[in-house]
């Protein structure tokens, strides 16, 4: 291995330490920007910038009806409890991330709630505070889904990766990207479809697709078609989503392509695919 | 036996008429006051009665409640860029370029996907024989993409100092992914390991090792290859 570092291999690491050095001043910069003492006025007026500017953003106020609401440091379970905010006081929500909620208290204390505390607070008007959880009823019916996997495009490997729109519960539109790596051929496909869900209520539900898009072929070195060609491919295809847990779900399909060659004939080649996959 | 019978009558009219009037005998001491209470107040319904609309049982009127979902601003996705080393197997370390995007499902779990570029160096056989050059310039580019499953776990605090605390947690990666190198592109698994650091809650460092593995037959053999990529990144949530 050593053998093989020459003088402008060393100077690539050199070029490459220096970025990370640059990397470290970066994080130390906004470190001691935060430690270095500031006064007391200047933090007063922070706060009452931030206080307008949340005025301005008009962020959603919320009201404690449980005898407290605990705030942790971090978005996560393992992350201490480090203020409880009173029933009858308000909290404005900042934004969420995950099943977390950052928020700010009346005394401008921020943290982080967990979502299942949140559901038992009141708005303003006493009526509850809504938003969607990720479990089976938001299975059923979600505006977004994206999902990653692989599988087998007529014998090569497959690599895939999808998102998907909900027009209602049932119809979806989709657009998927993917890679195969086959024997002699490998390339790219961009396909854009349509996405039927039958029972979108059950846990395991059957799915259609149709759908038509665009395959890049790139023959492989050793084999006589030199030339990458980009043809336009249809399939239709059936399969099945299946709700793990959380948001999360697995959906296996099977899809028959036809791919419009500029050739006399046009290619069919068959696809299978496993997927793991979320919905928001 | 006529008058007889009539003594007894009389005797049992008499019995039954003080048994009868014997409960308000025994209560004559106490006052009829509920009585005359309910009088009055059946006396005070009517009076209402007369001057108001008729009684309603229901009120058919009922403002329906809407159910309001405030908009609440998701930062579930982390984007963001990195630089480090990355060890070809048998073409030395080189250094690495690499962008990353990911979105937290839950706070356990996410889908990452990276794409990332590095040049390859020479092999020993290479650099030991001379002018022998096993791959041309364009081929020794080494672009990779993976797509990963994280997850998240010893979540905790880093401490700068007195009075700094940031949120930290390792995570796990594994995923699958394809690299363009020596003028094919190959199916690799990778498998990786980082720790991130949390300045803010919007800014993240990391500290990365990924594992890319995949199979080359580029030095005559067909084996499997462990190409590991040392990274560290910036990336914001939004």
């Amino acid at each position: 291995m050593e053998l093989s570092i020459t003088t402008t291999r060393s100077r690539q690491l050199r070029k490459i330490s220096a970025l990370v050095f640059v990397f470290a001043c970066f994080l130390s910069g906004t470190a001691v920007a935060k430690q270095t003492p500031e006064e007391k006025a200047q933090a007063k007026e922070e706060k009452a910038a931030a206080k307008e500017a949340a005025e301005k953003a008009k962020l959603p106020q919320v009201f404690v009806s449980e005898p407290y609401l605990e705030l942790a440091t971090g978005p996560g379970r393992g992350y201490p409890v480090f203020h409880v905010v009173e029933r009858e006081q308000s909290v404005d929500v900042l934004y969420r991330r995950t099943d977390w909620f950052k928020v700010r208290d009346e005394r401008g204390v921020e943290g982080w709630a967990r979502a299942n505390d949140m559901r038992r607070t009141k708005l303003a008007d006493g009526s509850p505070f809504v938003f969607n959880l990720g479990d089976r009823a938001g299975f059923t019916s979600h505006v977004w889904e994206i999902g990653i996997g692989g599988g087998d495009y007529g014998g090569a490997n497959l690599i895939n990766a999808y998102g998907a729109y909900s027009l209602t519960d049932n119809m979806k539109v989709e657009i998927t990207l993917s890679q195969y790596l086959g024997n002699s051929s490998n390339g790219y496909k961009a396909e854009a479809g349509i996405l039927h869900v039958l029972f979108p209520e059950w846990r395991i539900s059957p799915i259609l697709e149709l759908g038509t898009g665009v395959v890049l072929v790139e023959p492989r070195a050793t084999i006589v078609l030199p030339n990458d060609r980009t043809d336009q491919t249809a399939y239709a295809g059936v399969g099945a989503r299946f709700y793990l847990t959380r948001r999360f779900f697995l959906r296996a399909d099977y899809r028959w392509h036809t791919i419009f060659t500029s050739r006399d004939d046009n290619q069919e080649l068959e696809e299978w695919k496993v997927q793991i996959a979320c919905f928001f | 036996m006529e008058s007889a019978n009539r003594l007894l009558l009389l005797a049992a009219v008499v019995c039954a008429t003080l048994m009868f009037s014997g409960c308000a005998l025994f209560r004559r001491d106490k006052p009829v006051e509920p009585q005359q209470t309910e009088e009055q107040a059946a006396a005070e319904e009517e009076a209402e009665d007369a001057d108001s609309t008729p009684p309603r049982v229901i009120d058919p009127n009922v403002a329906r409640r809407k159910i309001k979902t405030p908009k609440i601003d998701n930062e579930n996705w982390e984007i963001g860029v990195g630089a480090g080393f990355m060890s070809i197997e048998d073409f030395g370390t080189s250094s690495t370029y690499a962008g990353q995007i990911s979105y937290h499902v839950t706070e356990d779990f996410f889908f990452r996907a990276d794409l990332g570029q590095s040049t390859a160096g020479k092999t020993s056989f290479e650099t030991l024989g001379g002018n022998i050059e096993l791959l041309t310039g364009d081929e020794r580019r080494f672009t990779y993409y993976s797509l990963s499953l994280g997850y998240n776990f010893l979540p905790g605090e880093v401490f700068l100092g007195r009075k700094l605390a940031m949120n930290s947690g390792f995570y796990t990666l594994v995923g699958i992914g394809s690299v363009k190198f020596a003028g094919d592109n190959r199916l690799t698994l990778n498998l990786g390991a980082g720790f991130r650091v949390l300045p803010t809650d919007w800014l993240a460092i990391h500290i990365g090792v990924q594992d890319r593995v995949f199979n080359s037959d580029l030095l005559g053999e067909d084996k499997v290859t462990n190409n590991i990529e040392t990274l560290l990144s910036a990336t914001v949530f939004f």
